[in-house]
């Protein structure tokens, strides 16, 4: 447990956190510690999640990506034709093509960021409009109802009724979910590569000189935000049952601020999937809270935009330099 | 007369046996600026523009504009000006932005029709197919109807800052406040209902906080759609009835299921026809008196003040009307 909090301060930290609001809200909100609401957050912010881990992946080496979001709306339409155009497919099929063309859209920013060297947030800013004006350009703006079966079917993990009679379910994006949580997880911790990508993230040159490869870096680290964005798009389509060319805009923000908030440093090196997640149901179940509590929804915005600031300005502040001392102590 | 005028006049002394002779010959012409081009509610309105100039002998064209931009507007009703149309029909996107070329149209002789627009100035008619408060008490009656006249119900609005849809909350909750008081609404009217999935999740949020809730009033296109997912979801179907105006081809499943239990629009194939009428009693010089009937408008009380004919023509949609909204690309 110790060692635990002296290794992941921020995620010990976001814990204590929710544990402390969640504490609140089962007494402010009788209705928010049930199984309904519990897997609710989770069916909810499975998607924002599964492109939390593929954002971490670029902010871990350093990089940073806007255009995700409407990467995984441009990935929407066009799965969305070729599904039709072979006459339905289904989900194996879903999985390649979706993640396949995120990987493309990834690719396309990691080409134009290493063979042209610009830095990310110029390229990825500059995608973003590309793409969102390209996909309203093509469409005009037309949203996609009729999708095949299979994609638009909710697919129950566990189906259950309550005692008082509410439904509640776990779904197919959690268990992608959780897979894409595993699959991070094994890339930055358990490979060669994922320790090349926090050393690139950390510091660039050194990681140069050392011999690595800084374009299959970049190459890796955008691919897989993009694979994350296509499959994070597919379930998105399966949870709303639409396309809808400017639905997913400004979810790159949020995504970006949880990321934040779980311990990914913009500067890159940093970061860590158990951070993403609790970053992002962080600001969930404080929205959720204040739903069930009834607060007006004039306040929302504002308490979730405070919620983040306190959490990211308290990340950087030395509790008495009690975090400086700890492993002194240890020894 | 300063030389601007004289020049008009001159022009018009010119321009004037040419265009008699070209009336005489011709259909009087109507050209119909709308918001933006190429998306299914004004595709539809180009269609009845296109039947009835076809059927009332009028040369009745659409223009949209690529993007949702007044300026962009303002450029097409200069063209049209220019063009010397008898009448020039506008859906405007900004309704301040086109007082001045409309100002220049009316004072070129050309008759104004503006519809969606009844604040604008510098206008023959505007004529809307529905008023704020109709649209709102519509929804409400079949709520209160659908649930038997009492328990509690949320409302969604698409943003709190949008008017419009606040003006139909307001006339719903007013209508059911003062005619079933055994319903209650749930506090604040939460500004969700432009993304379905926000809805979405508002409204299983609302619904474990409130498991004796019975319905949803749901003003702005997605609020309806995120409401009935979240209904299905907890297999509410039959408990929870969600109310409010969203597009026939998306929330034709929902509906079905039972999941969506239906609202109202108005029709943008009958705007554009309606359009076509009015603009040919104009060119007719004909002037609309209270009382009057206008196809598509029914029995009409214009109100000579604000130059406005509000109407109630409410297309409602439910499992019965859906398929033949949603054909016509709704």
């Amino acid at each position: 447990m110790r060692n635990f909090i002296r290794a992941y301060p921020t995620e010990a930290r976001l814990i204590a956190v929710i544990a402390v609001i969640m504490l609140f809200l089962s007494f402010a909100a009788p209705s928010f510690l049930t199984l309904a609401n519990l897997t609710a957050l989770l069916n909810n912010n499975a998607v924002n999640v599964i492109w939390a881990v593929g954002l971490l992946v670029v902010l871990i080496a350093g990089g940073i990506d806007i255009s995700f979001a409407v990467a995984a709306s441009v990935v929407q339409y066009i799965a969305a034709h070729i599904f039709m155009s072979i006459g339905g497919g289904n989900w194996l099929i879903g999985f390649l093509v979706a993640g396949g063309l995120g990987i493309l859209v990834g690719f396309l920013n990691a080409s134009l960021i290493h063979f042209f060297r610009i830095i990310t947030i110029v390229v990825t800013i500059a995608n973003y409009n590309a793409l969102f004006g390209l996909l309203m350009f093509v469409t005009s703006g037309r949203s996609i109802y009729d999708l095949p079966d299979w994609w638009t079917t909710p697919v129950p993990l566990i189906e259950r009724q309550s005692a008082d009679g509410t439904w509640y379910g776990l779904y197919l994006p959690v268990a992608i979910m959780a897979l894409a949580i595993l699959a991070t997880w094994f890339l930055i911790n358990r490979t060669t590569t994922g320790r090349q990508l926090y050393a690139f993230g950390d510091n660039p040159e050194g990681a140069r000189r050392a011999g690595i490869n800084i374009g299959r870096m970049q190459f890796i680290a955008f691919g897989w935000t993009g694979l994350m964005a296509g499959i994070g798009g597919l379930m998105q389509v399966n949870i709303v049952r639409e396309v809808v060319p400017n639905a997913l805009m400004g979810r790159e923000l949020d995504v970006l601020a949880a990321a934040v908030l779980g311990g990914a440093r913009l500067g890159g090196g940093r970061g860590s999937v158990l951070g993403c997640f609790l970053g992002v149901m962080l600001v969930a179940i404080t929205q959720n809270g204040l739903n069930l509590m009834g607060v007006s929804p004039f306040a929302f915005k504002m308490v979730v935009g405070l919620i983040i600031l306190a959490a990211i300005s308290t990340s950087n502040f030395k509790w008495g330099g009690a975090s400086r001392k700890a492993p002194t102590e240890a020894k | 007369m300063d030389r601007r005028q004289v020049l008009t006049l001159a022009g018009a002394t010119l321009v004037l046996p040419f265009g008699k002779i070209a009336v005489a010959a011709d259909n009087p012409t109507l050209g119909v600026v709308v918001k933006i081009g190429g998306i299914p509610w004004f595709n539809a309105m180009e269609q009845g523009i296109k039947e009835e100039s076809a059927k009332a002998g009028v040369d009745g064209s659409m223009i949209g504009p690529t993007s949702a931009d007044p300026a962009l507007q303002v450029r097409a009703i200069e063209d049209l000006i220019a063009k010397n149309v008898k009448v020039i029909g506008v859906v405007p996107n900004d309704e301040k932005a086109l007082e001045p070329v409309l100002e220049k149209a009316m004072k070129a002789g050309i008759k104004v029709i503006a519809h969606e627009g009844p604040g604008i100035k510098n206008k023959d008619w505007d004529f809307e197919l529905a008023s704020a408060t109709g649209f709102g008490e519509a929804h409400a009656k079949l709520l209160a109807e659908k649930c038997g006249g009492k328990g509690k119900y949320a409302v969604f609005v698409g943003s709190l800052t949008v008017p419009l849809h606040n003006a139909w909350a307001d006339a719903a909750i007013a209508y059911l406040k003062a005619n079933h008081p055994d319903m209650q609404p749930i506090g604040d009217r939460y500004g969700v209902a432009e993304s379905a999935d926000d809805s979405r999740k508002t409204a299983l949020d609302i619904l474990s906080a409130h498991p004796d809730l019975v319905g949803f009033l749901a003003f702005g296109s997605q609020g309806p759609i995120g409401a009935g997912r979240a209904v299905e979801e907890r297999k509410l179907i039959g408990k929870v009835f969600v109310l409010g105006p969203f597009s026939p081809g998306q929330g034709r499943k929902l509906i079905k299921e039972g999941a969506l239990t239906g609202g109202f629009m108005w029709n943008p194939a009958e705007a554009g026809r309606v359009f076509v009428r009015v603009a040919k009693l104009l060119a007719e010089g004909k002037e609309i008196k209270d009382g009057d009937t206008i196809e598509g408008l029914g029995t009409v009380h214009p109100d000579t003040a604000t130059r406005n004919i509000i109407t109630d023509n409410l297309v409602a949609i439910n499992a019965d009307t859906v398929d033949k909204l949603a054909d016509m690309g709704l």
